[in-house]
């Protein structure tokens, strides 16, 4: 039981990783962009090639983060200007297909270049016993990795001006315009920083498990339903739902079966916006 | 240090306020008077950059800011209060304050001169913002505008949703802001409220301005009587 417990919190911090970047461009913009996980795709396979064409991991990895960050901004500078501008449910429908549309052409172009490529850090050494359960020295790491990335954004949005900026525009988009925050520099902040937070994931995951081309429709749901069930806009939000999704997630998996995850995921976040409509912790306060 | 000429601006293609010739100087409190629907919120949002003129320019310290997006306004120096306050809700007064500094960081001695104005907010500085009283509101969001020291501070009906007694407490602090050095320009239905802290007053009828004066001018003007201040 221990063991199962601990395998779904290594599983929900990559989870929360998964679902901060989605939660954040969500809380701030109102998209829901379903593009996310094709994001993490790209950076994956770009990271694969760097790595085939001899470069280190380490370095192959920020290269592949740095593409995702320059993807997620490229989208905010042009696809989503004109969402922006709608408001209501325009808004939230626009973002939906526009985003759409670049998860077909991103997911169209890798497969159609690379269709059997995948990512997999193999990172050496023997299990690291943590709580007398042994653990892939990947799952440490991907672990350890999550956990720095989430303490830095939480000292981020909770202790920089700049972090507490983008909270006021997930609050009230004009209040921060009055005291002279611009909406569309927040806009393009976070969506590099979600896209590089995708590109994050795509190397975190690779050290546990291969991520393949055709992973990108799974990551962006497994996201969407972090971000349902944390709340908007909110990253502690985001990761506390990713460590319990996770834990759900390992346990139902241990005494059901694997196949039934998907759906316990997905009536985790059902159920959260039934009883819960804010999420966790939602409404940018965290 | 205000300069408006010849300013249109409405929605929708159809004009609100028109020809709108105003100034303040550095160091004045102006008022805005007006009736519902008379195009103070239109004008005031003109200025702040919120809304795009169709016609004439707003310039600030000799510079044209007509065309400017709000944010930028803001960092040149107009601190804009609208009537429903826009503050952050969720987050705290302390929060809100220092968000009111952006993208400085809160100075101890903007900070300490605005609880001395509002001496209850050092109090609630841990409470959320939506959890403060109307009147608590409307000084948080009072003392939010002033964090960034504006050389401007526009409000728009400082007065709504106060009791009475709150409302003339309002324009007490107002009065107190005067001697700071900062400059006002007010909306207001409730005229003498807004005369008692003007140096000067314009009138605003259907989108034009009707009438400019001292407040002393405009209390004795038979119009103003007739029309804002029930006598007649
Ligand atoms: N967003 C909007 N879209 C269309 N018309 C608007 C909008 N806002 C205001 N108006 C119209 O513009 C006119 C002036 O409104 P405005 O809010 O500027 O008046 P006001 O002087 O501030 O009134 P009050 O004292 O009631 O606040 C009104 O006729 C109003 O219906
Ligand atoms: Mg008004």
């Amino acid at each position: 039981m221990k063991a199962v417990i601990l395998d779904g919190i290594v599983l929900g911090l990559g989870f929360g990783l998964l679902g901060v970047g989605m939660t954040l461009v969500y809380g701030l913009g109102g998209v829901l962009n379903l593009a996310y996980g094709e994001v993490a795709v790209l950076a994956a396979i770009v990271v694969a090639q760097a790595m085939a064409g001899g470069i280190p991991t380490a370095l192959a990895a920020v290269i592949g983060v740095l593409a995702a960050a320059s993807t997620g901004l490229l989208l905010d500078l042009t696809l989503m200007r004109p969402v922006y501008r709608q408001s209501g449910g325009n808004k939230v429908l626009l973002g939906l297909l526009l985003t759409l549309g670049v998860a077909f052409v991103i997911e169209g172009v890798l497969t159609w270049r690379d269709p059997l490529g995948a990512l997999s850090i193999n990172v050496a050494g023997k299990p690291i016993s943590i709580l007398g359960v042994p653990l892939a020295v990947g799952s440490v790491w991907a672990s350890v990795i999550a956990l720095a990335a989430a303490a830095a954004l939480l000292v981020f949005f909770g202790a920089t001006i700049f972090g507490r900026a983008v909270r006021s525009v997930i609050q009230d988009e004009l209040g921060a315009r009055l005291v002279g925050i611009s909406p569309a520099l927040v806009r393009a902040v976070i969506f590099a920083l979600s896209g590089g937070l995708a590109g994050l994931v795509a190397v975190t995951q690779s050290m546990t498990a291969p991520l393949t081309v055709n992973a990108g429709f799974n990551l962006t749901v497994t996201a969407l339903i972090v971000s349902v069930v944390g709340g908007l806009g909110s990253v502690a939000g985001a990761f506390l739902a990713g460590v319990l999704l996770g834990i759900v997630d390992s346990v139902s998996a241990y005494y059901i079966g694997r196949y039934i995850t998907s759906i316990v995921l997905l009536g985790a976040a059902v159920l959260t916006i039934l009883v819960w409509p804010r999420g966790l912790l939602g409404g940018g306060q965290g | 240090m205000l300069e408006v000429s010849t300013l249109a601006a409405g929605y929708l293609g159809q004009k609100v306020v028109d020809g709108i010739d105003l100034a303040v100087r550095p160091g004045e409190a102006v008022a805005i008077i007006g009736s519902n629907g008379a195009g103070k919120t239109t004008l005031f949002r003109a200025i702040a950059g919120l809304l795009r003129p169709m016609a004439g320019r707003v310039m600030l310290d000799g510079r044209d800011v007509t065309r400017w997006p709000a944010q930028r306004v803001a960092q040149a120096g107009v601190a804009y209060v609208p009537a429903e306050r826009h503050l952050f809700g969720g987050m705290t007064v302390k929060t809100n304050l220092t968000l009111g500094a952006y993208p400085r960081r809160p100075d101890r001695e903007t900070l300490e001169s605005v609880f001395e104005i509002f001496p209850v907010l050092r109090e609630r500085l841990q409470q959320r913002a939506v959890t403060l009283s109307g009147g608590e509101q409307q000084m948080l969001a009072v003392a939010r505008a002033l964090m960034g020291r504006p050389r401007l501070l526009m409000l728009d009906e400082p007065s709504t949703g106060l009791a009475p007694k709150l409302a003339k407490d309002a324009f007490d602090a107002l009065v107190g802001l005067k001697g700071t050095g900062v400059t006002l320009l007010v909306a207001e239905q409730q005229v003498p409220l807004a005369l008692s802290v003007a140096d000067r007053g314009y009138v605003l009828e259907n989108g034009r301005i009707t009438m400019e004066g001292t407040p002393h001018e405009l209390d004795q003007n038979p119009e103003v009587r007739r029309a804002y201040l029930g006598v007649g």
